[in-house]
């Protein structure tokens, strides 16, 4: 079977512009939860808390031409997958074979949302009848993934793929199929949201599923999610190729595992989760006992939490007592479609460093929640496999099995 | 006589639930009704378009609350709101 490794990584989160920046701030738990932005200062929002990128200022990054056809999710992602690609070291411009030997698969919940807002504004506020002529462009939810496949002049399969919030998983899962499956020896997968528009916002409100304080997944006080917003993006690679050139390996993506509740629309399943685990484990040759660190979707909602403990029990039995499990959202919020990948990065950050990153902002134990969550203090302990969850509304299920490399 | 805040409510929640009116009493819970939590948070929408009026945000045991708790929280923000429009004249 042919192995696939990752070597490179990026990420821009409430965190900062860079992969390492992310990857600090979780293993510190420092949280890029603060007050939010508002979308429409005027208005009044019950949401009160997010994980924005504040400061983040797209014009040193994208020549003027360029910037306009790009809506803030394809910003993201291009400037992730510039640090992935600059880590990995890898050319695609002086190779036509390669390029064509190299796909790209980028994840999102919903696409350009900002670009649609802001031309729903000029159409229902300001009773104009003309909307910008790129507003197409901007807002296809595979705008990201084309850009991505246009900067580095990838010509291989590529195309977007929407599951809500395992919108990155099920992305990454796809890229690096094809490369087992043998229709790529290359692939740049990821996921992107940039989803605090005002009927966004708005729209979760209505859910009454956010807190109004801070993200503190697994924990008796957790009041609920709290949205955040950024893009990851990983090089996926043959193990061959990436030997062949003496790239760096980051970690081996061994397997994964897919599922679907086919149950509720909204309120999720343990069986769904944990088919989806099992799924992964099997895939990726994994003994439950081997696996030393779970990444959770841990969403912090009153239904997420217990629910995914549970499924994590059903999959790995008496195991599970000896996880370290950690939601990370407590750092980045829930970046909904971006979530699994910037959570990718703990889950190799955990296996390369030998420190599983904590659960952040964990005040007592919900007797619902009865893992070991790594409240927020980091443990430093050898990593040897680590699953990275992510379950979508809708009840779509993706779970990543990654392996330390070498091992 | 105009109907009632309760009635009000009640009618909303009965609409709902798919049951007669006469079933919702003040001290019925949500899962009394059989009403699952995504109709719940409909209620809540129908309720604040109703009376024009924002609900606080959802608490932990929403699910389990009485018919009556969410008269008592319509009569708050209705205070609230009277409190607010009294205040800024």
């Amino acid at each position: 079977m042919r192995r696939i490794v990752i070597t490179g990584m990026g990420a821009v989160s409430a965190c900062g512009m860079s992969a390492p920046a992310l990857w600090e701030a979780m293993r510190d738990a420092r949280s890029g939860i603060a007050p939010l932005v508002s979308p429409d200062p005027g208005a009044t929002l019950r949401m009160k808390v997010a994980a924005q990128m504040k400061d983040f200022d797209p014009k040193p990054h994208f020549d003027e031409t360029r910037l306009g056809l790009l809506d803030r999710s394809a910003q993201t992602t291009l400037i992730a997958a510039r640090e992935a690609v600059s880590q990995a070291g890898i050319e695609f411009a002086s190779s036509g074979a390669l390029a064509q030997r190299s796909a790209t698969v980028i994840g999102t919940g919903v696409g350009g949302e900002l670009s649609r807002e802001e031309q729903s504004r000029r159409l229902y506020r300001d009773n104009s009848t003309r909307v910008h002529p790129l507003s197409i462009v901007r807002t296809m939810p595979n705008a990201p993934a084309s850009h991505v496949s246009i900067e580095f002049g990838l010509t291989g399969p590529a195309f977007g793929v929407v599951s809500a919030c395992a919108s990155s998983n099920h992305a990454i899962i796809q890229g690096a199929a094809m490369l087992r499956s043998g229709l790529a020896d290359v692939a740049l997968v990821g996921g992107t949201e940039a989803c605090f528009s005002l009927s966004g916002v708005r729209a979760w409100e209505a859910m009454r599923v956010v807190a109004d304080d801070t993200c503190r997944p697994f924990c008796k006080q957790r009041r609920g999610l709290v949205l955040g917003e950024g893009a990851g993006v990983f090089v996926l690679e043959i193990l061959e190729h990436a030997r062949a050139r003496g790239a760096t390996i980051l970690a081996e993506l061994a397997g994964w595992g897919m599922s679907a509740d086919a149950g509720d629309i909204v309120a999720p399943s343990a069986e769904g989760a944990a088919n989806a685990i099992r799924a992964a484990l099997d895939d990726a040759q994994l003994n439950p006992e081997q696996v030393g660190y779970i990444n959770a979707h841990g969403t912090a909602t009153p239904a997420n939490d217990p629910t995914e403990s549970k499924a994590i029990r059903m999959a790995f039995g008496a195991h599970a007592d000896s996880l370290a499990v950690s939601s990370t959202k407590g750092v980045h919020g829930h970046a909904l479609g971006a979530a699994g990948a910037l959570e990718l990065v703990a889950a190799i950050g955990a296996l390369r460093e030998g420190v599983v990153p904590p659960t952040a902002n964990f005040l007592d134990p919900d007797p619902a929640c009865d893992l070991d969550y790594v409240p927020n203090q980091a443990r430093e302990m050898p990593v040897h496999a680590a699953l990275s969850n992510s379950f979508a509304f809708g009840g779509l299920n993706a779970v990543l099995a990654l392996r330390r490399y070498p091992d | 006589m105009s109907e009632s805040i309760q009635d009000q409510v009640f009618k909303i929640i009965a609409e709902h639930g798919k049951v007669d009116v006469s079933e919702v009493k003040p001290e019925s819970t949500l899962k009394d009704l059989n009403i699952a939590s995504l109709e719940a948070i409909e209620i809540i929408f129908d309720i604040e378009e109703h009376f024009d009026i924002t609900m606080p945000d959802r608490d932990p045991d929403f699910d389990t609350d009485s018919a009556q708790g969410l008269v008592d929280a319509v009569n708050e923000a209705l205070a609230a709101k009277q409190n607010e429009s009294g205040g800024s004249s």
